[in-house]
């Protein structure tokens, strides 16, 4: 196990770059996940570090060895590096017995037999699936795929650990117990990892430090509470949870300012925040920073536009100053207006109006 | 636990890699420029291309394009091989709607036997019509006889396209059937709610969807017909009319002293007709079906009723089937245990064994049947193992001139097989080390493997394609070198599709003649040789044996093929 420094890394396809100048230093035995919408460069990184595909500039090395320097010309094969990748279709040799597939990497490896026996036992006890060593893959399940292509990973003890989107091809309730079990054992092995995917969920639960991606660049890199609790940008704010944006114009000066809507309302922003007075800004407000009822904070009218029942709850949209605003309450409303309290401090600036998050927000679902 | 992260050597992997990768592209490229570019050497050479003292000249096309009788070759083959396209589009297209669509009784039964033709050599094919239907064939003394008149005559360039255009049919409903299992019959379903009436339907949207498979059919037919032999040989030549194919074979075997200048220089004309046609082909269907034989997922789509015209399109079926295949080979097998076949005498008087005994009385006969079982057999093998390889290279590599490579794997499509053998056997002239092959059946191998590259790349690339990449780059991931992922993982789960592609070629090998023409001599005869030898000596009764002989076992391999392995030849 060892740490893995990636600099400058550029990947290019044609005259379109898929990757744009990316840096990272994961220290040894972190867990670290790339986030992003599909496209935004994360499988690229991905397959760039297992050596799948040869990337246009930068170097990549892990510990004292380089995988690849564009400036040197070094490639290494994927076959001389080291690392363990579960792919998303878990790539299982349909034509291998479970045991046969673990057992492949350790003939490679001219592991002796007694040996490749006692660590394919370990590795398939690690993952809880010891007695299906006899099986094909088409005869597990999903789940058990998922784990069977886990332990052909680790039982010849990579370098580095690299999972591609392991739990997309599972159904709702499966992920959410692979999910748990994954954090499980994590903690067990504590490897160095890099974990790619696009569900916000998987990468808060599971993750040390996050790397959000879009378009081929680092949007940000920070721990999982950073990232949901100070976005730099409105692109993380949005793909980071739901989320709700208010623009209008920023007003005032110093340390008080707030934001200025069209129908003459106005809202505090927080303290510090990056507005310039007279532009617009967009504060970014997570579900449990909009309330209904009474309360401190400022309060704000809002027009019911819909409702919707979504089960147990009515899914509202309202529209304050303009901003179009989805909110869940617990019954039906009765009028059209509808008074939301936002409580004092709350929420993330952006300088951007909310109008250029429309594609991004399309392309996370 | 003992660390085994990474193996060494990283860098010398890949070397093993590349070394083999080049390797391959490069055998490969030998053996399919090897055959073209003697001949294209020998049309613009003053003498043949093993004499000394050889001089560039244009001499050779001068004399072809100046000789009277050229311009009546070119004429007759081309057509030729447009009304045998005419009559091989036209009714593949209508019968390939009549299986495929259609409530036609039994359709599942001819839509297998309307492809026996496929499987059948064109040598045989030609010589059942000329028993059959042939001035004194059976059906045609027949017709005499009961109607005083018969009103066809099979030596004629209509006559010729009949036969070249009904052998063709398969290969038309092939390309239809496969278009129409991935046609969107929800496509037609939309007319029909628009208020379109079935008649309608089919004209308008079935038809038009067609159209590609029919032209893309079309242009390989078109190509196959100009680049028969059997029919110009077997029925034009008695009668003057000269081809292409002929002329070549008149000029370069038939006569005491061939014409070396004269045939290259024909020869690279013909190439040159082929290759424009196959620029029109791509023009067409673009570069993405080339690969695509035929597949695609059993959706049903909806069946038309033919309503009061289900019996007639039964009749015209049948018809098909019966007089259009089933009479001529049924007349070869026939005549080949009577010593004269005539609807004037009863045929148990003339029941006879003799044309067997006669055809393997001799030991050359037995040669030819051996030869050509050990090419069919092991030759198709190896074929199919470097076939996969090359197919490996192209789809499942890093490899540099892949994309070259699948052009290059391609190319044979465009030589006629007689000028493969051709080629061939001025290369082995010319080439030092080939020389060693002379006398010995793996010359003709050679050939074989040239001609059919296209054929098993075609059918394998296809399987190739709905393996997941994923598998090998988990191999690679885990160690395993490009070498030991292609051949641990790849070519395992490729053997059902080998298996497949090993089953075509073994059946191409089996029938294959012409491209043995110019190749074999005393000991390497194979079936079709021989068989074309008693034809020019006019001895029709151990032809038709060695014609049975050849139906029986390529019967014979098919259902074992298909009984034991499972295998199906055309999907």
């Amino acid at each position: 196990m060892a740490e893995l420094v990636i600099d400058h890394l550029v990947k290019r396809f044609g005259a379109f770059t898929a990757l744009k100048d990316f840096s990272l230093h994961v220290r040894d035995g972190e867990f670290v996940s790339f986030l992003g919408p599909s496209g935004c460069g994360k499988s690229t990184t991905l397959a760039a570090i297992a050596g799948l595909d040869r990337p246009s500039e930068g170097s990549i090395r892990i510990g004292a060895r380089t995988f690849y320097d564009g400036t040197k010309g070094i490639f290494l094969p994927p076959e001389a590096r080291g690392c363990g990748l579960v792919f998303q279709s878990y790539a299982l040799w349909p034509h291998m017995t479970v045991a046969k597939n673990l057992s492949f990497p350790l003939k490679l490896r001219r592991v002796p037999k007694a040996e490749q026996g006692r660590r394919i036992a370990q590795a398939l006890d690690l993952v809880e699936m010891g007695p299906y060593a006899d099986r094909f893959p088409h005869e597990l399940s999903g789940g058990q795929q998922q784990r069977v292509a886990l332990a052909r990973t680790l039982v010849y003890n990579p370098e580095i650990l690299l999972l591609d989107e392991p739990l997309s091809n599972l159904d709702a309730k499966l992920r959410d117990r692979a999910r748990i079990w994954l954090a499980e054992l994590r903690d067990k092995l504590r490897m160095t990892t890099i974990y790619v995917t696009h569900d916000q969920v998987e990468a808060l639960s599971l993750s040390d430090r996050i790397v959000v991606m879009n378009k081929g660049e680092i949007a940000q890199i920070g721990t999982p509470q950073e990232i949901y609790e100070n976005p730099t940008d409105a692109f993380v704010a949005d793909f980071i949870g739901t989320t709700n944006f208010l623009t209008g114009v920023a007003a005032g000066s110093g340390g008080r300012m707030h934001l200025q809507f069209p129908d003459g309302q106005t809202l505090g922003l927080p303290a510090g925040a990056r507005a310039v007075p007279g532009q617009p800004a967009t504060l970014a407000l997570r579900p449990n920073q909009l309330l209904t009822g009474d309360g401190p904070g400022t309060a704000l009218k809002a027009r019911v536009t819909g409702q919707a029942y979504v089960g147990g709850r009515w899914q509202v949209s309202l529209d304050i100053g303009g901003n179009p605003v989805r909110l869940e309450v617990e019954d039906r409303l009765e009028g059209d207006t509808l008074t939301i309290r936002v409580p004092d401090g709350a929420g993330a600036v952006f300088r951007a109006s909310a109008d250029t998050l429309a594609p991004v927000t399309a392309g996370a679902a | 636990m003992a660390v085994t992260g990474h193996r060494p050597g990283g860098q010398s992997s890949d070397l093993q890699a590349k070394a083999i990768q080049y390797g391959l592209a490069l055998v490969t490229v030998l053996v399919v420029l090897g055959p073209i570019l003697p001949i294209l050497y020998q049309s613009v050479i003053d003498r043949p291309i093993y004499a000394t003292g050889q001089e560039l000249t244009t001499a050779n096309y001068r004399a072809i394009l100046s000789a009277p009788a050229f311009g009546g070759v070119v004429w007759n083959s081309l057509t030729f091989s447009f009304w045998s396209t005419v009559i091989s589009q036209g009714l593949g297209a209508v019968l390939a709607l009549l299986i495929g669509r259609t409530n036609l009784p039994l359709a599942r039964m001819f839509g297998s036997v309307t492809l026996w033709p496929l499987f059948i050599s064109g040598l045989v094919f030609a010589f059942g019509w000329f028993v059959a239907y042939g001035p004194s064939g059976f059906v045609t003394l027949w017709i005499r006889a009961t109607f005083g008149v018969v009103p066809w005559n099979l030596y004629s360039i209509s006559g010729m396209s009949v036969i070249s255009g009904i052998s063709s049919i398969p290969i038309t409903v092939v390309f239809c059937l496969g278009a129409m299992a991935l046609s969107d019959s929800s496509l037609e379903d939309a007319a029909r709610t628009c208020g379109a009436g079935p008649w309608r339907v089919v004209t308008r949207i079935t038809l038009p969807m067609l159209m590609p498979a029919v032209a893309y059919s079309g242009i390989l037919n078109f190509l196959g017909a100009l680049e028969s032999l059997s029919i110009p040989l077997i029925i034009g030549k008695p009668v003057g009319i000269e081809m292409f194919m002929t002329f070549i074979y008149t000029e370069g075997i038939e006569r005491p002293q061939p014409n070396y200048g004269v045939v290259g220089a024909a020869t690279v004309m013909l190439l040159a007709i082929i290759a424009v046609l196959i620029l029109l082909q791509e023009r067409i269907v673009g570069n993405t079906r080339r690969f695509q034989t035929v597949s695609g997922k059993a959706t049903a789509a909806r069946i038309f009723d033919l309503g009061p015209w289900r019996w007639p399109a039964f009749a015209l079926v049948s018809a098909y089937v019966l007089l259009g295949v089933g009479v001529p080979l049924g007349m070869v097998l026939l005549r080949a245990f009577v010593s004269f076949l005539s609807p004037l005498v009863p045929l148990a008087n003339l029941l006879t064994l003799a044309n067997f005994s006669e055809a393997l009385a001799n030991p050359a006969n037995i040669r030819s049947l051996t030869n050509t079982l050990v090419l069919a057999i092991g030759g198709g093998f190896l074929a199919t193992v470097a076939y996969s390889l090359v197919a490996l290279v192209v789809h499942r590599s890093t490899f540099r001139w892949r994309g070259p490579l699948k052009y290059v794997a391609l190319m044979p499509r465009a030589v006629p097989g007689v000028i493969a053998g051709l080629g061939v056997f001025y290369a082995m002239l010319t080439v030092p080390g080939l020389s060693a092959l002379n006398g010995t059946i793996w010359i003709i191998g050679l050939a074989y493997l040239s001609r059919y590259l296209p054929t098993g790349f075609g059918v394998l690339s296809p399987a190739l394609a709905q393996i997941g990449t994923d598998l090998d780059r988990a191999a690679r991931v885990m160690g395993a070198t490009w070498w030991q992922a292609t051949t641990g993982i790849i070519l395992h789960l490729l053997r059902p599709a080998m298996l497949g592609a090993y089953a075509l070629i073994f059946v191409a090998f089996l029938k294959e003649y012409s491209t043995a023409v110019f190749l074999f001599g005393p000991g390497t005869e194979v079936l079709g040789t021989s068989m074309l030898r008693y034809w020019v000596n006019g001895d029709i009764g151990p032809m038709a044996a060695l014609s049975a002989v050849q139906i029986g076992l390529t019967v014979f391999f098919i259902a074992l093929a298909q009984g034991v392995f499972g295998v199906r030849l055309v999907k």
